[in-house]
């Protein structure tokens, strides 16, 4: 099982926090695409953290059982 | 210093007398006096914050008051950063306020951080935030990051002590976020992330606690979850003046200017002619081995010794002049004339520095 949560617009857009799927190692990048496809979240940009840690190499992260996935954007108000 | 003023902070052991004296010595610049702003100043102000710096060219409408709390309904129409120094010099007199109405850009951006030590990020979209992470890279300055989505908001620090910055964070330019003038808000939520914001202030000056450098903090007003996220320094994501210079006038000026560090760049360029167009009694003299000096006054009638083909690098004592000269150089054929932004002043002060070599 693997946690994804949402913040800012892409919360508004998945009209969620959050969800689970089940499946464990998973590629990032394969998650990423059918998460954008699902949520056409392809205009915003977002940041990826893994149980809490930004990841930068987002192509070559292999998703384990358990793990937390965050989506975040950044906000502009002020 | 009035320690009975600061009684109540002064008596923690983590403040104290010299913790005061600290907080006295700061300079930190707010900038933008919309929502953020309004929750920062107060708090920095009242805790003796002895420089407090806020810029921001906007009035104030009526539809600010829900949330920037600092202003009066009957200053509708007048500026923010005036109206705001009124507040917290009412608050706290013996600090120093500098209200500047202007709006923070890539031409102003450097020079003025160069006189805080702290930076607060109050500003209400994202090309502003690249430019005040840009400005604070080449500045060496950390900044106060705090901004708001609808119910959720966010925190961070940036730049501090080298390290991880915006970019690092958030490296992609997006500039789809909506601002809370379109997205709306409350009050209270700029509020809570504000007083986030000047808590780290504090705790920075003061040299205590756990700051929010390399983590980002989300919260969120409906349901009160907190969440930080760590983050690290990414190497490639160095700006120095010359990227600086290369990226913001390329962007928001016409192609006739050219930052100092960018055409000091060339200054072993045999194509390129550094025109001085100052009178010769000016100082600080500028010596460059590919320069020529022709007054401004005498430029139309000296075109004939200057090569239509060279890159001219034109520049005055701050910038005026020469933008004139580039004028008159561009209206007779010399295409390739280019005005040094801040003049022989910013020459002079790169130069100086020694970060050119001259060959």
């Amino acid at each position: 099982m693997i946690a994804v949560k949402y913040f800012g617009a892409i919360a508004e857009k998945t009209r969620s926090q959050g969800e689970e799927i089940s499946f464990s190692d998973l590629p990032l990048h394969q998650l990423l695409a059918s998460l954008e496809q699902k949520y056409q979240l392809s205009q915003l940009s977002f940041s990826v953290a893994i149980n809490q840690k930004i990841v930068q190499d987002t192509a070559n992260y292999i998703l384990k059982s358990n793990d937390i996935v965050a989506l975040l954007p950044p906000f502009a108000g002020g | 210093m009035e320690t009975a003023r600061y009684n109540r902070q002064i008596i923690l052991p983590e403040v104290g007398i010299n913790g005061q004296q600290k907080l006295q010595q700061a300079k930190v610049l707010i900038i933008g006096a919309g929502g953020l702003g309004a929750a920062v100043l107060p708090y920095l102000a009242a805790a003796g914050i002895g420089e407090i710096g806020i810029i921001d060219d906007d009035r104030i409408e009526v539809t600010n008051l829900q949330r920037q709390v600092i202003y009066k309904s009957s200053s509708v129409g007048k500026s923010k950063v005036l109206e705001a120094k009124e507040m917290a010099l009412g608050l706290n007199p013996s600090i120093k306020i500098k209200a500047i109405t202007e709006k923070l850009d890539s031409k102003n951006a450097i020079s003025l951080f160069e006189q805080y030590d702290i930076m607060v990020d109050a500003t209400d979209n994202l090309n502003t935030k690249y430019l005040i992470n840009d400005a604070c890279c080449v500045t060496n300055k950390p900044f106060v990051y705090g901004s708001i989505y609808k119910f959720e908001g966010q925190v961070s620090i940036f730049n501090y002590e080298n390290g991880p910055t915006y970019r690092c964070l958030f490296p992609e330019e997006a500039n789809d976020v909506r601002n809370c003038n379109d997205a709306g808000v409350m009050g209270i939520s700029v509020g809570i992330i504000g007083m986030f914001q000047a808590n780290e202030v504090l705790k920075m000056v003061l040299g205590i606690g756990e700051l929010l450098s390399g983590k980002l903090l989300v919260y969120n007003m409906l349901n009160n979850e907190q969440q930080k996220f760590d983050f690290s320094k990414t190497d490639t994501n160095t700006i120095n003046t010359v990227a600086f210079e290369n990226k913001y006038t390329s962007v928001e000026s016409t192609t006739i200017e050219i930052g100092a560090a960018l055409a000091l760049e060339q200054i072993n360029n045999p194509e390129v002619v550094f025109l001085d167009v100052r009178n010769s009694d000016e100082y600080p003299k500028i010596t460059i081995k590919n320069g020529l000096q022709i007054p401004l006054d005498r430029l139309e009638a000296a075109l004939h010794q200057l090569d239509a083909n060279a890159s001219l690098f034109v520049f005055c004592q701050s910038g005026i002049r020469s933008e004139k000269a580039v004028e008159i150089l561009i209206n007779n054929n010399f295409k390739n004339a280019k005005s040094i932004i801040g003049g022989a002043k910013a020459l002079d002060k790169i130069l100086h520095k020694g970060t050119v070599s001259v060959s």
